[in-house]
């Protein structure tokens, strides 16, 4: 496979490719390659971080545990929980950033920003994360059926508080508005027919589904046009029935892995491919061993998301970062932190990502983790001096992004690298050609050096 | 030839090969005579219940609707015969009895979309509820009137569809100094400086290396205008606090932006109702009430409006959770020192009119509040933003 070609399935299936696969994948078939990537994500670990010293909110209901270890305790025990979202967050992007299972982990953070979920709860949303990365390559059906009973979800969008009588129609709104058909394909009369189907879906203090009978709507709704005694899984498979469900999902899979610019007849393509079995591995499958895929119009065209970024270049030039709070603090700052997202529409991508602040902050994210915000400057016939004026002012600031970085593995791999070959693996987008001749105008120390100039640069920003 | 014409002309040149045009088309407006009239926009984002806001005590559908929500009568601050400020408003119920502040009612537009997002798109770019636009009403201000990115600051880490331009955007800045710094870094100026061609906006590419120049050529006028200012008065310890003592700081040093984007959020209140409003509307007022004080003191309240508006309002019948489900049209506030009608511009709705989804029938439309505002405020053509015309009230 072409190497331009690897580094673009590898990015939008992954977080880009290096320069050893890279080489040792250069004489395989687009098929074999593509099969490969789902051979690796068939299996895989669930997301777990150690939570034992909370197995007791689990084990026992509430009117139980506070009896057991008492009310202000509990509350304590409860606090101590909400932080352990941040563990979470972190393992989160580890495991990005180190797991084989590549399509599936790439697949899961795209479907997190399709059922978007926020929860306090440690257990609930470990729980709801696992949910999306079982099913990220599964049946689409069987998904959305799952998201509708997960306890962190009944909380995020009130479904808890949905019972006959007095429906709550936040879930049955964000179902079909942002989980399903898109705004404008439904009525307000579904909403309501939907809201009461959903009444008295709940959950048991150990996370699992339950029915409440007592407060679930047994009588007759309107849905679609339909008429009957509907219960939530029965909305969820009319929706199913409408194309423009398979159109919408498609559209969002396009803008993610294709290209942000939507070409209708290629949505077309695969929402007929999609409907017929509502497969998520079939179309994904598909998708990537199209000719269409790979025409250069879809190729370095994608601005990256900050976790993309992040995780890029931490597969190019591995480190830790001394405090987990700084990972947390760097994804707020490009305004995407994981299990935290902003509302329940999601992160709406691409130019989203950038403005001026956000821009300048990612451009010098490079050199912020990798070198103490320094990005060397050397110029052939360079007089005018201002790196040193700048870096003797901001020498004495405080370092905030403390990590161990491990260069060594990166000399491993890319130390013998010729510049050219560098300049390939880490840019997939074609450079601006007055960037271009700066960049030939420097001069190069080190491939080190030259590899934080080059995530330095504009292009670096797009996949 | 002389040695100033030599200078002069050499300036000219290297200017011309140096500089993208982006820049030069920045600098040829910067002297530009745009009035020293300031409008600071602010999104209770989520949906305030309006109704638990300024309530209308003497209602008996409103009574009837909201047995476990509706506000009492002893409950809340009075401010006419039929309508009261929720308690935890004092602040803006002080603005109210100075004249500072006229209360709009009703507000909203045709076929009303019960989404967050898209009621907040429709608010921000100033479309009709089936019209999907591009760009904000300050981007589009900013585009035609203000012309530099920084015409326009979002006081937030990252920018909103209301300020994005068609060709500029706004700038969104929480730390001047921090987005001036990184601007400064020497490999980037080197990289801008080499850019002679006008990148094509339409391209992600292009869209990238545009915004690294407006972010540079914006970041040095704010922060550098804005650097030597510290206010004197204290602000309440909290992020909306924060944000607009940021704002303040930026208008009492005169930087030279037009228009400024506060967002607020946590409104959207589903369940549990009560308790959550009251304090979001206590930082709302008392931080506003501060931010009116600052500016007073330094003389720049007299040329400062200050709108805030919310997606949408709540529906009038509470739900099954002790919270309200999302709604239609709302209060909007406008306070400034000059205003025509202090005090509540039109009536209360009406709650015995209702749409088959029970909620509001709007009176007014926003879009007659903006082209108000563009008109007589920043006195710039209102159709030429709003792609249309629209009626004009009478508040300033």
């Amino acid at each position: 496979m072409d190497s331009k070609h690897l580094q673009h399935l590898y990015c939008r299936a992954g977080f880009g490719i290096g320069y050893n696969q890279s080489t040792t994948l250069h004489k395989t078939t687009k098929k074999r390659v593509v099969s490969k990537l789902f051979k690796e994500s068939e299996s895989y670990q669930l997301l777990e971080i150690d939570l034992s010293e909370f197995n007791i909110l689990k084990e026992l209901p509430y009117k139980k545990l506070v009896t057991t270890i008492g009310k202000k305790e509990l509350r304590a025990l409860q606090k101590k929980g909400r932080k352990k979202v941040k563990s979470l967050n972190v393992a989160w992007i580890d495991r990005l950033t180190n797991s084989d299972a590549i399509l599936r982990e790439k697949m899961t953070l795209f479907w997190a920003n399709v059922f978007v979920c926020k929860d306090a709860n440690i257990w609930h949303i470990q729980q709801y994360n696992n949910v999306l990365r079982t099913h990220a390559l599964g049946d689409f059906r069987q998904f959305v059926k799952a998201i509708a009973r997960e306890p962190s979800m009944s909380k995020y969008l009130n479904n808890r508080q949905n019972s006959k009588g007095s429906p709550n129609e936040n879930f049955a709104r964000e179902l079909m508005e942002l989980f399903t058909l898109g705004v404008g394909n439904y009525t307000e009369k579904d909403i309501k027919g939907a809201a009461r189907a959903f009444t008295g879906w709940s959950f048991k203090y150990d996370g699992t589904f339950r029915l409440k009978k007592n407060k679930h709507d047994f009588g007759s709704k309107q849905f679609f046009g339909q008429e009957g005694t509907f219960d939530g899984e029965d909305i969820i498979d009319i929706i199913l029935e409408q194309k423009q469900c398979a159109k919408f999902i498609c559209d969002k899979v396009y803008c993610y892995f294709v290209n942000p610019i939507v070409d209708n007849n290629r949505l077309n393509e695969i929402t007929e491919i999609f409907y017929k079995d509502y497969n998520i591995a079939h179309l994904m499958r598909y998708i990537f061993n199209s000719d269409w895929f790979y025409e250069s119009k879809n190729i370095g065209t994608k601005i990256k998301s900050p976790i993309e970024l992040l995780i890029g270049i931490k597969k190019i030039v591995p480190f830790s970062f001394h405090k987990p709070k700084q990972v947390y603090y760097l994804q707020k700052m490009m305004g995407q932190i994981l299990l935290n997202p902003v509302n329940v529409s999601g992160w709406k991508g691409n130019t989203n990502w950038i403005d001026s602040n956000t821009l300048m902050f990612r451009l010098k994210l490079a050199s912020v983790l990798l070198n103490n915000a320094i990005i060397n400057l050397d110029e052939k016939g360079d007089i005018e001096g201002t790196f040193d004026a700048y870096y003797s002012r901001t020498k004495n600031r405080k370092q905030y992004i403390k990590a161990n970085i491990n260069w060594n593995a990166f000399n491993n791999e890319y130390l013998n690298c010729s510049t050219e070959q560098l300049k390939e693996i880490l840019i997939s987008s074609p450079i601006d050609p007055d960037t271009d001749a700066l960049l030939a105008n420097l001069d190069i120390e080190n491939n080190k050096d030259y590899c934080i100039q080059l995530m330095s640069i504009p292009e670096y920003q797009l996949c | 030839m002389e040695r100033r014409e030599f200078l002069k002309n050499s300036a000219l040149a290297s200017s011309l090969f140096m500089v993208p045009s982006f820049i030069k088309a920045f600098e040829k407006y910067s002297h530009s005579t745009l009035g020293y009239k300031k409008l600071v926009i602010i999104q209770l984002a989520g949906g305030n219940d309006g109704l638990n806001t300024i309530i209308p005590y003497t209602n008996d559908i409103y009574y009837r609707e909201r047995p476990a929500l509706a506000i009492k009568k002893n409950d809340l601050i009075k401010a006419t015969d039929e309508l009261g400020f929720h308690k935890n408003m004092g602040g803006l119920k002080n603005l109210y009895d100075q004249g500072y502040l006229s209360i709009i009612n009703n507000v909203g537009y045709p076929n009303p979309n019960r989404s967050h997002f898209r009621s907040t798109d429709i608010w921000q770019t100033a479309s009709n509820s089936n019209e999907y636009l591009t760009s904000g009403w300050l981007g589009r201000y900013i585009d035609q009137y203000g012309k530099m990115p920084h015409s326009g600051i979002e006081v937030d880490d990252s920018l909103s569809l209301i300020m994005k331009g068609e060709n500029i955007n706004g700038i969104a800045t929480k730390n001047a100094r921090a987005l001036f710094n990184n601007t400064q870094t020497p490999f980037f100026k080197k990289v801008i400086k080499h850019q002679r061609d006008n990148h094509l906006s339409e391209h992600n590419l292009g869209y990238l290396y545009k915004t690294m120049i407006e972010a540079n050529s914006s970041a040095k006028h704010i922060f550098q205008t804005s650097k030597t200012f510290h206010t004197t008065i204290e602000y309440p310890n909290n992020p909306f606090a924060k944000q607009l003592k940021t704002t303040a700081s930026f208008i009492n040093s005169h930087v030279n932006s037009k228009v400024y984007f506060v967002s607020m959020g946590g409104f959207d209140t589903h369940n549990a109702q009560s308790k959550r409003q009251e304090k979001l509307l206590d930082v709302y007022s008392t931080s506003i009430e501060v931010f009116v004080n600052d500016l007073k003191k330094n003389d720049t309240f007299k040329d400062t409006l200050i709108l805030t508006f919310s997606e949408f309002g709540r529906r009038v019948k509470e739900n099954g959770s002790e919270g309200t489900d999302h709604g239609t049209a709302n209060n909007v506030f406008i306070i400034g020192k000059n205003l025509k009608k202090p005090g509540f511009y039109n009536n209360a709705p009406n709650l015995g009119d209702l749409d088959v989804n029970g909620d509001l029938k709007y009176a007014v439309d926003f879009r007659e509040i903006y082209a108000t505002v563009l008109d007589q405020w920043l006195e710039v053509n209102d159709e030429r933003i709003l792609n249309k015309s629209f009626g004009k009230l009478n508040f300033i």
